[in-house]
C-alpha cells in the first residue's frame, strides 16, 4: 500500500482533474457560443447526475424504484422556494448561495427519499416499482395544488443564476461516489443485497440500512440537480417532473445498462442530445422534409431486420474483426432492405400518398432507436462493465493481460 | 452451558406444526447431524435458528443468550453461519466478492469513508480480500477467485457457500445438505473439509445430510426428526439401530 503522502497527493490530483474537466466542459459550450448549446450541455450534466444516482438505487442495490423525478421535482421546488423568499433576506449570491441551494435541494429530497425508502422494506419488484411511481405522482399532484408553490402555473421568478461547471461537478461528484462505493467493500453489501436478499441476511448484511441509504443517497443527488435546474431555469412547474422524465431516466439506465455507471453517463448524454439532433431533420432551405409513408415503414422493417440480425452475428463473432464484419454487414443489409422496399411499398397506394413532414417523426426516430439498441444488447449498452484503466488495458493489450495471468 | 440450546422449539405455519417441542444441545466442538426424511422440518429448524422465523413457542439460546426471533442480520452477528439447501449465491458477482460479502459483517468503517474511498476503507476492503482469500484456500477454491459464481460447478458453489459462510467467522456453523449432488470423491473431500473446521480452527457445525454414510462418518452426535418431531438423539451406532428411526426411513414393517 502507498504511503498517506502519495496517497493524498493522487487524490488532489484526481480532484483537480476532475474539476478542470467541468471547467474544459464549460469552456467548450462557451466554444460553442450559443444558448442553445450551452442549455443542451446543462441538461445533459443534470441527467447524468439523475441516471447515475437512480443507477445506485435500481441498477446497484436492485430495489425497482421509476418515480426519480419526484426527488428531482422536491429537490428543485425546494431551491426555488427559499430562493424566491429568502434570497433577498439573507443578502447572499452567486456561487455560495448557489452551493447552499444545492445542499438545500439535497437535503429536502433526500428526507423524501427516506419516507420512500421505508415502504422498500416491505415491497420488493414490481410491487415497489408501483409504490415509487405513485409516490412520484403524489408528489407532483401535491405540489400542483398548493397555492404557495405555484400550483399548476409554476413558481415563477426564481433568481436566474447558473454555471456549467456546476451542474457537471455536481454529476462528477455523483459519479465519483457511486463509483468509490463500489470499489469498497461496503459497495458489495448493496451488490449482495440485489443479488439475493435471503442470502445476504444470513451473512449479516442489514438490507434495511442498504436500502435506505441507497435511497437517500440516490435521491439527494437527484434533489441536488433539481435545485440546479430550478436555478439554471429560473422557473419551475409540474409537468417538468412528470411521469415522463421519471421513464426517460429510467430508460437511460436500463440503456447504459443495470447496473453500469459509465453506461448510465453515455446513456444520459446520448438520450439527451439524441431528440435535438432529430430537431435537425430539415432540408437546407429549413423546409421540413417530406418522407412518404413508404419510406417510414422499409426503414423501420429493415432497421428491425438488420438490428435482429446483427445482434445474431455479434453472437457468433468472437474476435474485433468479426464483429466489424458483423456490424458492417448490417448496415449494407439495412441500406439495401431500405432502397429495396421502399419501392415495392410505394405500390401500395395509401401509403406512398401518405406525406410526412421529418420533423414531427422525430419521438418515433427515437422510440425505434432505442427499440434497435435493447434488440442488439438486451442488458444495456455496457451490461455490467465499467470504463476504467484496467478495462482500457484488457481491450487494447489483450495478450499482455494473458501472459501475466498466466 | 451449551453453545447452541433449542428447548422445545415450536413453529406451527396455520395447522401445520412443522417442528414440533424440538429439544437438543450442541456442545462447542461439536460435528453435530441433523437427519430425517423428507418434509421432516429439518431446514425449518435450521430457518428458526437463523431467525428467518420466529418460533410459535420454545426458546433457542445461543451462548446462553434469547436468539429466537431476533432479526437474521443480528444472528449473525451473534455468530451464527448457514448455508443454503437450494444454493443462494450473489451469482453475478466473482468468487473473491461473494466471500468478502461474508467478512463484511466483521467491518469497521464508517460509510461515509467508503463513498470517499479514504485510506481507512481501501485498507479494510484489501484485508476483507486477503481473509476472503484465505479462506478459498481453505475450501480449494483460489483457481476460480475471479470467476463468476454463477459459472461454477455444482460442488464448488458448495463449497463456495461454505467459504463466504466461515467468512463471517462464526462458532457456529450451520450446513443445509452440503454434500447434495456431490459425486463420491467431492463429498469424501468435502468430509474431510469439514473436519478440518472442527479440527483446525475450532469451530462448531450443525448439518443436515441426507446422504448417510457422510453422516455416519463424520458426525458425533446426530438428532433424528420425523414429521417435524424428535425421534431419536445419540451417536451414530444407537441412531442407527434405533427401530424408531429405521421405521421413519423405511416404513413400518408390514
Amino acid at each position: 500500500m502507498a504511503s498517506s503522502g502519495r496517497f493524498w497527493l493522487i487524490r488532489l490530483i484526481s480532484c483537480l482533474l476532475g474539476i478542470a474537466l467541468c471547467f474544459g466542459i464549460q469552456s467548450v459550450a462557451h466554444m460553442l457560443g450559443n444558448t442553445y448549446y450551452e442549455r443542451l450541455i446543462i441538461l445533459a450534466g443534470l441527467y447524468v447526475t439523475l441516471a447515475v444516482s437512480l443507477n445506485l438505487i435500481n441498477g446497484i442495490t436492485g430495489q425497482f424504484s421509476i418515480g426519480h423525478a419526484a426527488f428531482y421535482q422536491v429537490g428543485a421546488y425546494a431551491a426555488g422556494f427559499i430562493s424566491v423568499h429568502y434570497m433577498t433576506q439573507l443578502h447572499m449570491g452567486g456561487y455560495a448561495w448557489m452551493f447552499l441551494m444545492v445542499v438545500v435541494g439535497g437535503i429536502a429530497a433526500a428526507i423524501t427519499g427516506f419516507t420512500v425508502g421505508l415502504p422498500s422494506l416491505r415491497l420488493r419488484g414490481d410491487y415497489l416499482a408501483i409504490v415509487t411511481l405513485g409516490f412520484g405522482e403524489i408528489i407532483r399532484i401535491i405540489v400542483q395544488n398548493s397555492d404557495a408553490l405555484g400550483g399548476s402555473y409554476g413558481m415563477k421568478d426564481i433568481p436566474k443564476d447558473y454555471a456549467i461547471w456546476a451542474v457537471w461537478l455536481l454529476a462528477a461528484t455523483c459519479i465519483a461516489t457511486c463509483r468509490n462505493l463500489l470499489r469498497s467493500a461496503h459497495g458489495l453489501s448493496f451488490l449482495a443485497v440485489r443479488e439475493d436478499e435471503v442470502a445476504a441476511l444470513a451473512m449479516g448484511v442489514n438490507i434495511t440500512r442498504v436500502k435506505v441509504t441507497a435511497f437517500v443517497i440516490g435521491s439527494m443527488f437527484a434533489g441536488a440537480a433539481g435545485a440546479l435546474l430550478a436555478m439554471f431555469e429560473g422557473f419551475v412547474s409540474p409537468p417538468m417532473f412528470s411521469m415522463d422524465t421519471s421513464f426517460i431516466i429510467l430508460t437511460m439506465v436500463v440503456l447504459g445498462g443495470t447496473g453500469s455507471i459509465t453506461g448510465s453517463v453515455i446513456a444520459a448524454c446520448f438520450l439527451s442530445y439524441l431528440p435535438e439532433y432529430l430537431r435537425t431533420l430539415q432540408d437546407a432551405n429549413h423546409q421540413a422534409l417530406m418522407i412518404s409513408g413508404a419510406s417510414i415503414v422499409a426503414g423501420i422493417l429493415s432497421a428491425l431486420g438488420s438490428a435482429a440480425l446483427l445482434k445474431r452475428m455479434l453472437e457468433h463473432a468472437s474476435n474485433l474483426k468479426g464483429r466489424l464484419i458483423a456490424t458492417g454487414s448490417s448496415i449494407a443489409v439495412l441500406i439495401v432492405a431500405k432502397l429495396a422496399l421502399t419501392p415495392l411499398l410505394t405500390l401500395v397506394k395509401p401509403m406512398a400518398e401518405k406525406q410526412i413532414p421529418a420533423e414531427q417523426l422525430r419521438m418515433v426516430i427515437f422510440a425505434l432507436t432505442l427499440i434497435v439498441i435493447m434488440l442488439i444488447r438486451p442488458s444495456g449498452i455496457l451490461g455490467r462493465s465499467e470504463f476504467s484503466l484496467d478495462w482500457l488495458k484488457r481491450v487494447f493489450m489483450p495478450n499482455r493481460r494473458m501472459a501475466t495471468e498466466l | 452451558m451449551s453453545l447452541l440450546e433449542l428447548k422445545d422449539a415450536t413453529i406451527r405455519f396455520g395447522g401445520l406444526i412443522a417442528v414440533n417441542t424440538v429439544s437438543f444441545a450442541v456442545e462447542e466442538g461439536d460435528l453435530f447431524g441433523l437427519i430425517g426424511p423428507n418434509g421432516a422440518g429439518k431446514t425449518t429448524c435450521f430457518n428458526l435458528i437463523t431467525g428467518v422465523y420466529k418460533p410459535t413457542s420454545g426458546k433457542i439460546l445461543f451462548k446462553g443468550q434469547e436468539v429466537g426471533g431476533l432479526a437474521p442480520n443480528k444472528i449473525a452477528e451473534k455468530g451464527i453461519a448457514r448455508t443454503f439447501q437450494n444454493i443462494r449465491l450473489f451469482s453475478s458477482l466473482s468468487v473473491l466478492d461473494n466471500v468478502v460479502v461474508g467478512g463484511f459483517l466483521r467491518h469497521k468503517t464508517g460509510l461515509l469513508s467508503a463513498l470517499g474511498y479514504m485510506p481507512s476503507a481501501i485498507k479494510e476492503t484489501e484485508e476483507l480480500r486477503q481473509q476472503a482469500m484465505h479462506w478459498l484456500e481453505v475450501m480449494d477454491l483460489t483457481d476460480v477467485a475471479h470467476h463468476q459464481s454463477g459459472d461454477l460447478p455444482y460442488g464448488k458453489q458448495r463449497r463456495l457457500e461454505i467459504a463466504r459462510a466461515m467468512a463471517t467467522n462464526p462458532d457456529l456453523l450451520l450446513l443445509d445438505e452440503p454434500a447434495a449432488g456431490m459425486n463420491p470423491q467431492e463429498s469424501e473431500d468435502l468430509r474431510a473439509t469439514v473436519r478440518r473446521l472442527r479440527d483446525e480452527f475450532g469451530r462448531t457445525v450443525l448439518l443436515i445430510e441426507h446422504d448417510m454414510k457422510f453422516v455416519m462418518n463424520l458426525c458425533e452426535k446426530i438428532v433424528v426428526l420425523d414429521h417435524g418431531e424428535e425421534i431419536a438423539q445419540g451417536g451414530p451406532a444407537e441412531v442407527r439401530n434405533n427401530p424408531q428411526v429405521i421405521a421413519a426411513y423405511l416404513g413400518e414393517p408390514v
